[in-house]
């Protein structure tokens, strides 16, 4: 998978003060911030309607525990790579829901911007510029997909 | 061939042997056990002696008893195996004690340890069995009930901590989302603020935040939720510090061996480590000069060692030391009941806190 162009990223957050500050750091990081969902009604239209390159995922949305749902929907029918943000790491089933990795909360903005930049390079260019920066956990499935597993360079 | 005459007249001859004055006799006779003698000579091993407190046991007439085999107490519910056991001790001339379901004649059941020992002549030969039964039916049903008694209450233990469990995981959850909450609150004034005084205080606070952050971050993912890892933590803070600190040309030094301390404390000595490290990274070398800044973690006999060590100016004079994150490094020192030491390290600065570790 290879892309051009900033990267087109849905926010899927029922906490409205963070998803604000989420957006902040989406734009100063040069991506484009192209939707906020707050429900899982919400989320899956959206990236029905948007197509985003990368969709942040919370767990616990406004209708319930249901963004896992929604990122099996998201990865699966909309083509879009999911990254779960939550408190809740150990409530994600083994295979992510299709999700290539999780942040959890809570989380640095210093660690959500080096998240956010290596993901960037991991679907421009289909690898992973090496491992995973601390704070951000990929599914095994991703790990295999971008080649994550390599030890940094000595 | 033998017949209940024959047992009669065995059990005769053995009372004749015996007389009314004989103590032994009188003790066997009268005692509240249960108690039975066999004649091994005969064939089927027949009781020929069985006191009055084996016939209030079982609830048969004398007369019913002597001649016959001790199976008649046996019915549906005696285990065949305990049964087998019973009559291979026989076989071989062994005692026996076992515990086994017996009936009385009006058909009651009731459990019956039964102990059985043969008894040899001059010649080694044996002669006879010696039987005493004990009826521990109550003991048994006490037992079951203790048992089905712990069943229960294991279940409603499991119960118990299954819910304990989600509760923490509830509560953590709740914290963490609060913890990024205030984060987010602070990172959106900050965006907003445009004085550079305030600026700074509210990143201050920040990063305190997200050092409180770092730890709960931290303190439910190890198996043990009673203690957290220094090392692991001042790693995790060091990287947000410097990368937050946009000074690519200072460079950290991490010579971290792991110390756990009670998660009570992993708050208030992340705050201690947050100010001393954003300390040294804020002033210990003006803008435009490289440098370097050690963190240490090393244990000593019984105590611990944190240490954050810099080339840089150097301390401000002591009347210029009055600023908040000095007094919280002050004021959270006493709490942990640690010692703090900050020496001109020439250059730079050496800022040691001292630690007790608990066992």
């Amino acid at each position: 998978m290879t892309h051009e162009g900033p990267l087109n990223i849905l926010i899927v957050e029922d906490e409205v003060l963070l998803a604000v500050e989420l957006q902040f750091i989406v734009r100063e990081v040069g991506c484009r911030d192209v939707g906020l969902a707050m429900s899982s009604n919400e989320a899956v239209e959206l990236a029905e309607r948007l197509t985003p390159d990368l969709a942040l995922v919370d767990v616990h949305l406004q209708d319930g525990p249901t963004g896992v749902e929604a990122a099996r929907h998201i990865a699966k029918d909309c083509g879009g790579v999911v990254l779960f943000m939550t408190a809740n790491v150990r409530r994600l089933p083994d295979d992510f829901a299709g999700a290539c990795g999780v942040i959890g909360k809570p989380y640095s903005e210093h660690g959500v911007r080096t998240a956010l930049g290596f993901l960037e390079v991991c679907l421009r260019t289909g690898r992973a510029p090496g491992p995973p920066p601390l704070g951000l956990h990929l599914s095994p499935e991703y790990r295999d997909l971008w080649g994550a597993d390599v030890a940094p360079a000595a | 061939m033998n017949d209940i005459g024959d047992a009669q007249r065995a059990g005769e001859a053995l009372d004749a042997t015996h007389a009314t004055e004989d103590p032994f006799a009188a003790a066997i006779r009268g005692t509240r056990m249960p108690i039975l003698i066999t004649d091994a000579r005969q064939a089927d091993n027949p009781i020929i002696f069985a006191n009055d407190a084996f016939l209030a046991l079982t609830g048969y007439p004398r007369g019913e008893v002597i001649g016959r085999n001790c199976r008649f107490l046996q019915g549906p519910e005696t285990d065949p195996a305990t049964v087998a056991e019973m009559r291979e001790a026989v076989r071989s001339g062994r005692d026996v004690s076992v515990e086994v379901v017996n009936y009385r004649k009006n058909g009651s059941r009731f459990w019956n340890n039964v102990f059985l020992s043969p008894v040899r002549n001059d010649r080694g030969e044996i002669i006879y069995f010696f039987g005493s039964a004990i009826d521990i039916s109550e003991r048994k049903a006490e037992r079951e009930n203790l048992k089905s008694d712990i069943h229960v209450r294991a279940g409603e233990l499991e119960l118990a901590l299954e819910q304990k469990t989600s509760l923490l995981h509830e509560v953590d959850h709740r914290v963490k989302n609060n913890l990024q909450l205030i984060s987010s609150l602070l990172l959106l004034q900050t965006r907003r603020t445009r004085d550079e005084g305030t600026r700074q205080a509210l990143r201050s606070m920040l990063e305190r935040v997200g050092a409180i952050a770092t730890v709960h971050r931290r303190l439910f993912q190890g198996g043990d939720v009673q203690r957290f890892d220094v090392s692991d933590f001042l790693r995790d803070l060091a990287n947000d510090l410097a990368a937050s600190a946009r000074r690519d040309d200072l460079e950290l030094r991490l010579d971290l061996e792991p110390v756990a301390i009670p998660a009570s404390q992993a708050a208030p000595l992340a705050l201690v480590a947050n100010e001393l490290l954003s300390n040294a990274l804020r002033h210990a070398y003006p803008e435009g000069q490289a440098g370097q800044i050690t963190i240490r973690c090393q244990r000593r006999d019984g105590e611990f060692d944190l240490e954050v060590v810099d080339s840089g100016v150097g301390l401000p004079p002591s009347g210029d030391r009055g600023g908040f994150g000095l007094t919280i490094v002050q004021l959270l020192s006493q709490q942990l009941k640690a010692r703090l030491s900050l020496e001109d390290a020439q250059p730079g600065v050496r800022a040691v806190v001292t630690l007790p570790t608990t066992a």
